[in-house]
């Protein structure tokens, strides 16, 4: 077991920069999903953690020890691939063991550490069977079985799910989870899809363009996205991101959306910012359906009704903004039926639209 | 037709009817000029048969002449039998070919070009070239050898015994790398690469990522290179016919220059039936095992 630190970690092609300087310290026992759309450097980040890309600028260190220069095997680190890699001619038993059997490991040992992994996974039925014998989630479980085997000091994850169905898929996160619980060891988890992040990570780093936007636990990039990004990226249903100005009236601060539309902010916290064009975010879950009296609220016309059973996604039109609510099911029939929402103001983001972060 | 429960009832029937339909033609080409030929020829092979004489059944009896009194065809049988032994050491250069020009060598794609160039020539074609660079007087390989120091007499190698048939292989080999290269290549583009990033991982080394997923995986490719091998190596008659004609003496002499000459300059066209026969069969014998050694899929990509 081990911490994982990257300094400054840059990456080029060429001439081409498209890892620049990721700095990361990853704690002992921690695991740590990268997520950002493709291209954004994730995996390039995790190949030159696993020594498979050479690293362009900066430093890692695994442990106290820098492995920059140092060979894959013996960063002591096991991967898991996006398509397994599992060696086609040879038997479940023989892929988990391929490994140990570079490490001077005696044949019983060999014997006692692929049942134990093969118990761990559930596959010890399927040992003497080739890979092409089996089904996606069973060479899934394979490819971590021979990660786990190893007992290294940092399992490195490559998108390991998304080539399952979608049901495939959220069943195994749910074992890697449990897995988790069992096989305590540092993890570096690349993902694009932001729940599979949210549901498995002790904290999140989201990348964009080669950049880290925000680290932080998958709490603290819901409450509070450091960007404008983030805030689009991070949410089962993306969050409203609109135009208004901040304001000062009567009630306190607020911000104008256009027209008659207000909503009141958090009191003194943007007393700085009066006067400013910014841009709101609004989740469409924090939206709530208010009474007639509500002060601080969004008025519109509903243009698409979508129920789902459990609440109602509305699309709706609020002075020239297409926004999104979930609401509870029956508020909102069908297009055209009048919509009236609020947000608690502690619920609301602004992001300067000139630096997109949060203000 | 009777209605319902018919022949032609049966939609199975009918699709195998279709089927029958769309297999004839080319099944009427195999029957005339392959299966036609090869019985009348093991017919052929039984009877005492002239171009101006009736045929005479003689059963077993040009085998018979061809066991005891042929020594040609002993040579003609060894010779072809080293000649097929030659094709490993071919498909082990190609294989070498193949992964210098699969790296990052720069220029890979014009090496690749270059090697592979020989093997559309006309066997023909090679067969002079090869002549002319063998040439006692004026080839370029006795000058080079002679220029260097490493021999002071000129060798004349589609000529002396032990030279000719080492120098046709040479040719042999030179043209078909090229192909077997091309096939080992497809075969090692087609391993993922990432069995090898996870191989680096586990900590194999590098001749162990060889032996363990190159060559495995690369299996049905080398059995394909060794199946063609053996069929080119039974059919090389132009590339011999043109350098050496089976000499000197019957030094490079194969099966297949022994049953042509047998046939068109002896005009023992029932005992060229004969030798064809075993060619046949051999070659049938050979091929099969081969295709047994690669587990039944020869050329075939392994995939997980």
């Amino acid at each position: 077991m081990a911490t994982v630190s990257l300094r400054q970690v840059r990456k080029s092609y060429d001439a081409q920069e498209v890892v620049h300087g990721v700095d990361l310290e990853v704690a002992d026992q921690e695991f740590v999903v990268l997520v950002g759309p493709s291209g954004c450097g994730k995996s390039t980040l995790l190949r030159m953690i696993a020594g498979l890309e050479d690293i362009s600028g900066g430093e890692i260190a695994i442990g106290e020890r820098v492995v920059n220069e140092i060979d894959p095997k013996d960063r002591d680190v096991a991967m898991v691939f996006q398509d397994y890699a599992l060696y086609p001619h040879l038997t479940v038993f023989q892929n988990i063991a391929f490994s140990l059997q570079y490490r001077g490991v005696g044949k019983a040992e060999i014997a006692r550490r692929v049942a134990e992994a093969a118990a761990i996974l559930d596959i010890e039925s399927l040992l003497e069977r080739k890979p092409r014998q089996l089904s996606g989630g069973q060479r899934q479980r394979v490819a971590m079985g021979r990660a786990i085997v190893r007992e290294p000091k940092v399992f490195l994850f490559d998108e390991p799910l998304s080539n399952l169905d979608a049901k495939l898929r959220v069943q195994m996160r749910t074992e890697i989870k449990k897995l988790r619980e069992r096989v305590r060891t540092t993890a570096i988890y690349v993902t694009h899809d932001q729940v599979e992040a949210m549901t498995l990570a002790d904290r999140i780093v989201l990348m964009h363009n080669g950049r880290v936007e925000q680290i932080g636990t998958p709490e603290d990039v819901y409450d509070e996205p450091a960007t404008l990004f983030v805030a689009g990226f991070v949410g089962a249903s993306a969050m409203n991101l609109v135009a208004g100005r901040i304001e000062t009236g009567a009630q306190g601060c607020g911000v104008n959306l256009g027209g008659e539309s207000r909503l009141a902010l958090p009191p003194g916290r943007y007393d700085a910012h009066v006067g400013m064009s910014v841009t709101v975010g609004l989740r469409p879950e924090h939206l709530h359906w208010a009474g007639d009296s509500a002060a601080s609220m969004l008025a519109g016309a509903a243009r698409v009704v979508e129920p789902l059973g459990s609440d109602t996604l509305v699309i709706f039109d609020v002075a020239g903004h297409e926004l999104q609510a979930r609401l509870p099911p029956r508020v909102v029939r069908r297009g055209g039926d009048p919509v009236r929402v609020a947000i608690a103001p502690e619920s609301i983001h602004i992001f300067d639209p000139a630096t997109e972060r949060r203000l | 037709m009777s209605g319902h429960g018919g022949w032609w009832g049966r939609r199975r029937n009918r699709q195998l009817a279709l089927i029958v339909c769309f297999l004839l033609p080319s099944l009427i080409v195999f029957f005339l000029y392959r299966l036609l030929p090869l019985g009348w020829n093991v017919i052929l092979s039984f009877q005492a048969w002239s171009p101006l004489k009736p045929a005479v059944w003689i059963g077993l009896e040009h085998y018979a002449e061809m066991w005891t009194y042929d020594d040609t065809f002993w040579i003609a049988l060894k010779n072809t039998l080293i000649f097929i032994a030659a094709s490993p050491l071919a498909i082990a250069a190609a294989l070498g070919v193949a992964l210098l020009v699969n790296s990052d060598l720069k220029g890979a794609t014009v090496y690749r070009t270059i090697v592979f160039l020989s093997y559309p020539l006309m066997a023909v074609a090679v067969g002079i070239i090869w002549r002319w660079m063998y040439d006692e007087r004026g080839g370029i390989i006795n000058f080079a050898l002679r220029s260097s120091g490493l021999i002071a007499k000129p060798i004349g190698f589609l000529q002396d015994f032990s030279w000719a048939l080492p120098s046709v292989i040479v040719a042999e080999v030179w043209q078909m790398i090229g192909f077997y290269m091309i096939i080992l290549l497809t075969g090692l583009q087609s391993i993922p690469q990432n069995l090898y990033e996870a191989a680096r991982i586990d900590g194999a080394p590098a001749v162990a990522r060889f032996f363990r997923i190159t060559l495995p995986m690369l299996r049905p490719s080398l059995f394909l290179c060794v199946v063609v091998g053996i069929l080119n190596s039974f059919s090389s008659f132009d590339l011999v016919y043109i350098m050496t004609n089976g000499g000197p003496g019957h030094a490079t002499e194969l099966l297949i220059t022994h049953i042509y000459k047998s046939a068109f300059e002896q005009t023992k066209f029932d005992y060229a039936a004969a030798l064809t026969v075993v060619q046949f069969a051999l070659l049938l014998l050979l091929t099969v095992a081969a295709n047994k050694g690669a587990g039944g899929n020869a050329g075939a990509v392994e995939r997980d």
